[in-house]
C-alpha cells in the first residue's frame, strides 16, 4: 500500500467510510431501539428482551429454527463436502473435461446463483407435487430442511474445494508414499487438512439457514414457523416493535458470535498449515 | 494395455537380486490422445548405485520415476525391485520412498511428525519411531527443527525434512525427482554434496531425476540421458560425457562442436570448418564432434608446424567466465568454432576480440556420434 499516493488514500478512505456507515448504520438502529421506552418503561430497558423470553411462540420458534439449521448443517456438510471432494479430483485443470468437469460444476453452484425466489417456488411446487402423488413431504420442517441442505450444500462444496484445490497434489501421493493405504491416508492426511475447511463450512451453513426468509417462507407448513417468518409475520401484523427489534439484535449477535467463532477454530490452524510457495 | 505382457511371472533368476536393484524392461506410459511419455524403457539399477535421469522437460523422466513410485501404472512391461515384481504392488507397499520436487512436507504436522509418517503408518511403536527420527533428524542436522511446522521452514530446510522423511524408513530405494531444483545456487552446491555423502553412508540406490546435466556429473554413479520417452545413452558419467552416442547426448551435457561429416579414407573427413584427421574409426559415422575444452589455441606466430588439424582463424567473442574464458573463433576456411581455455595464466594467455590464432584438434579428441 505504500505505492499508494496520499491524496488517492484519502480519497479511498472518504469513499469506504459512507460504505460502512450503510453497511452497519441499519443494524446499530436495530440494536439501538430494542432497547427504547415502552409503555410502563420509561427510559432504555431491556424490557423488550425480558418479554421476548417469555414468550412461548418466540421461544417456539427459535427451538425450530435451531433444529432446522443443525439438522440440515449436518446433512448439508456431509453432502457439500463429497461435493467439494468430487469437484476437486474432476476439475478441469486434472484432467476432467467438460462432462465429468464443468458440467457437475455448473450444475453444483447452479443454486447459489439461483434467485432464492425462484428457488423457493420450485421447490414449494415440487413438495406439493411429491404429497399430491404420494402423500409424503407434507409441508413442514422437513421439506423446509430438504430445501435448505440444497442450498447448504453448494456453499460448502465452494469452500472445501477451495481448500482442496489449494493443497499440493502431491500430498496425496507422498502419504500413499510412506505406507498409508487409502483409509489411513484419508484418516491422516485428508481430515486433518480440510478440517478447517469443514467447520468453517458448517459454521456458514448454520447462519445460512437460521438467516433464511424466502426460501422457508414457500417451504414451511402451519407448524413449522420459524424466526425469520416469525418476525416476518409479526411486522406484517403490528409493525416494528421493541419485540422484534430486540429479537433482530439477538440474531445479529449470534451471527457475529458464529463468525468469531469460526475465526478463533481456524486462526491458529489456518496460519500454521500454509506453506507458502518455495521461492 | 497389453495383458499378455504385464501377466509374465517374475523368472526365477529374479528372485536372487539384491535388495535395492531395479530392473525396468518395455516400459511403456502412454497418456491419452498423446504420444508415449515413456517409450519401452529398458534400464537396469545395482543395488546401492546412484543413478541420474537427465533430460529436458517433458522427457519422461519424472513420468518413469513415478512409475517406479507406483503412482503411474506402465501401459506395458515390468517394473522388478529387489527381485520382486511390482506389477500389482500398491504404492505403499513398495519399499521405495519419494523426495518431491515440492517437498510436499504435510501441513499439519510438524517436523518430527513429518518425519515419523511413514514409520506410523507401518505400525512402528512410538518410543523406537522417537529414537529413528531422532536419529535421522541428528544426522541430517535438523533437530532444532523438531518441533516447527513446515511453514516455518526455509527452502533448504524443508529439502532436508522431505529427505529425513524418505530415509528414516530405510527404504530399498530412495526416488528424487528434481529435489533441488528450489533453491539457489550455493544451497543447492551443499546439498550436492550433503546428498551423496549421505547415500554412500547408507548404501541406499538412489534414482535422481534432474534437467541439470551439473548436477547430474556432480552427482552420479552413472547417468541415463533422456530425450522424447527414450533412454539416449546409459553409462557411467564420464564415458557419457566423453563418448556421446549422438547428438542430442553431446548437445545437452555441456558445450559440443558437431559437424556433418563426408570420409575421405584413410582416416580422413571433410567437414565444413576443413579435412579433419580422426583417430577412431569413421565407418558409417556421419556426424563428428568435439569439446571445446579439448581444443588447443595458440597465437597465429606459434602455431604448430607439420600437425594435422591446425587451423587459422581470428577470435570473434571472449566470454570470460572467472576459472575460464570461452572463445568463439572465425576460421579461415569458413565457419565458427567454439573453444574453451582456462585462465591458468592470466592476462597473457587470453586473447581479445579481433586476435589472429590457431586452433588445433587432436585427432584422439575428435568423437564420431550418430545423428
Amino acid at each position: 500500500m505504500n505505492a499508494v499516493p496520499r491524496r488517492i488514500r484519502r480519497v479511498l478512505a472518504g469513499i469506504s467510510l459512507p460504505v460502512y456507515l450503510l453497511l452497519y448504520a441499519p443494524l446499530s438502529v436495530i440494536a439501538i431501539f430494542s432497547f427504547a421506552p415502552s409503555l410502563g418503561h420509561p427510559g432504555p430497558n431491556l424490557a423488550a428482551y425480558g418479554m421476548l423470553l417469555n414468550d412461548p411462540e418466540v421461544l417456539a420458534a427459535l427451538r425450530r429454527s435451531l433444529t432446522l439449521a443443525i439438522g440440515s448443517a449436518v446433512l448439508g456438510t456431509m453432502l457439500g463436502t463429497l461435493m467439494g471432494f468430487g469437484l476437486s479430483r474432476f476439475r478441469p485443470a486434472k484432467g476432467g473435461g467438460f462432462w465429468v468437469g464443468t458440467l457437475p460444476s455448473l450444475i453444483i453452484y447452479l443454486p447459489i446463483i439461483m434467485p432464492s425466489l425462484v428457488f423457493g417456488i420450485s421447490e414449494l411446487i415440487f413438495f406439493n407435487f411429491v404429497h399430491e402423488y404420494t402423500g409424503l413431504l407434507s409441508a413442514g420442517l422437513l421439506t423446509m430442511g430438504i430445501a435448505h441442505v440444497t442450498f447448504q450444500a453448494p456453499y460448502v462444496a465452494l469452500v472445501v474445494y477451495a481448500r482442496l484445490a489449494g493443497l499440493d497434489p502431491n500430498l496425496f501421493e507422498a502419504s500413499q508414499d510412506l505406507y498409508a493405504n487409502a483409509v489411513k491416508s484419508f484418516v491422516f492426511l485428508t481430515i486433518p487438512v480440510v478440517r478447517p475447511a469443514l467447520i468453517g463450512g458448517f459454521l456458514l451453513a448454520i447462519t445460512l439457514s437460521i438467516d433464511d426468509f424466502t426460501i422457508s417462507f414457500f417451504t414451511a407448513g402451519p407448524g413449522s414457523v420459524t424466526l425469520p417468518i416469525y418476525i416476518y409475520s409479526a411486522i406484517a401484523r403490528k409493525g416494528s416493535s421493541p419485540e422484534i427489534n430486540a429479537l433482530g439484535s439477538l440474531m445479529i449477535a449470534t451471527v457475529i458470535g458464529v463468525a468469531l467463532l469460526y475465526y478463533f477454530v481456524t486462526r491458529h490452524r489456518e496460519r500454521s498449515t500454509r506453506i507458502p510457495a518455495v521461492a | 494395455m497389453m495383458p499378455g505382457a504385464v501377466m509374465m511371472p517374475a523368472g526365477p533368476e529374479k528372485v536372487t537380486a539384491a535388495r535395492g536393484a531395479i530392473s525396468l524392461s518395455h516400459i511403456t506410459r502412454i497418456f491419452a490422445g498423446s504420444i508415449p511419455a515413456v517409450d519401452h524403457i529398458d534400464l537396469e539399477i545395482q543395488a546401492g548405485e546412484f543413478f541420474t535421469l537427465l533430460g529436458p522437460s517433458g522427457c519422461g523422466k519424472t513420468t518413469l520415476l513415478r512409475m517406479i513410485a507406483g503412482f503411474e501404472t506402465p501401459d506395458e512391461g515390468r517394473i522388478v525391485i529387489s527381485g520382486r515384481e511390482m506389477q500389482d504392488v500398491p504404492a505403499h507397499q513398495r519399499a521405495v520412498n519419494t523426495v518431491f520436487q515440492s517437498y510436499a512436507l504435510f501441513p499439519h504436522l510438524n517436523v518430527e511428525q513429518n518425519i515419523g509418517f511413514g514409520l506410523r503408518m507401518r505400525g512402528v511403536r512410538k518410543p523406537e519411531r522417537k529414537k529413528r527420527v531422532d536419529a535421522m533428524m541428528e544426522l541430517l542436522q535438523i533437530g532444532p527443527f523438531a518441533a516447527r511446522n513446515a511453514g516455518q521452514l526455509s527452502g533448504g530446510q524443508r529439502q532436508r525434512v522431505a529427505l529425513a522423511r524418505a530415509l528414516v524408513n530405510e527404504p530399498e530405494v530412495v526416488l528424487l525427482d528434481e529435489p533441488l531444483s528450489a533453491l539457489d545456487a550455493k544451497l543447492r552446491a551443499e546439498l550436492q554434496i550433503e546428498l551423496l555423502r549421505m547415500q554412500k553412508r547408507l548404501g541406499m540406490t538412489f534414482i535422481f531425476v534432474t534437467h541439470d546435466q551439473h548436477e547430474a556429473l556432480v552427482m552420479s554413479d552413472r547417468i541415463g540421458v533422456m530425450s522424447n520417452g527414450r533412454l539416449q545413452q546409459v553409462g557411467p558419467v564420464l564415458d557419457v560425457y566423453e563418448k556421446p552416442r549422438n547428438v542430442f547426448v553431446a548437445e545437452f551435457l555441456g558445450l559440443s562442436n558437431i559437424w556433418a561429416i563426408e570420409p575421405l579414407g584413410g582416416g580422413m573427413a571433410a567437414a565444413p570448418i576443413g579435412v579433419l584427421k580422426i583417430a577412431a574409426v569413421i565407418g558409417v559415422a556421419r556426424m563428428a564432434m568435439i569439446r571445446p575444452e579439448k581444443i588447443w589455441i595458440y597465437n597465429d606466430t606459434h602455431a604448430p608446424q607439420g600437425r594435422e588439424n591446425v587451423f587459422p582463424g581470428t577470435v570473434r567473442e571472449a566470454i570470460y567466465m572467472g576459472a575460464s574464458t570461452q572463445y568463439r573463433i572465425e576460421l579461415g576456411g569458413g565457419g565458427f568454432i567454439l573453444a574453451l581455455d582456462t585462465n591458468n595464466q592470466a592476462a597473457e594467455r587470453s586473447w581479445r576480440p579481433g586476435e589472429a590464432v590457431a586452433v588445433e584438434l587432436k585427432p584422439e579428441n575428435i568423437m564420431l556420434v550418430e545423428a
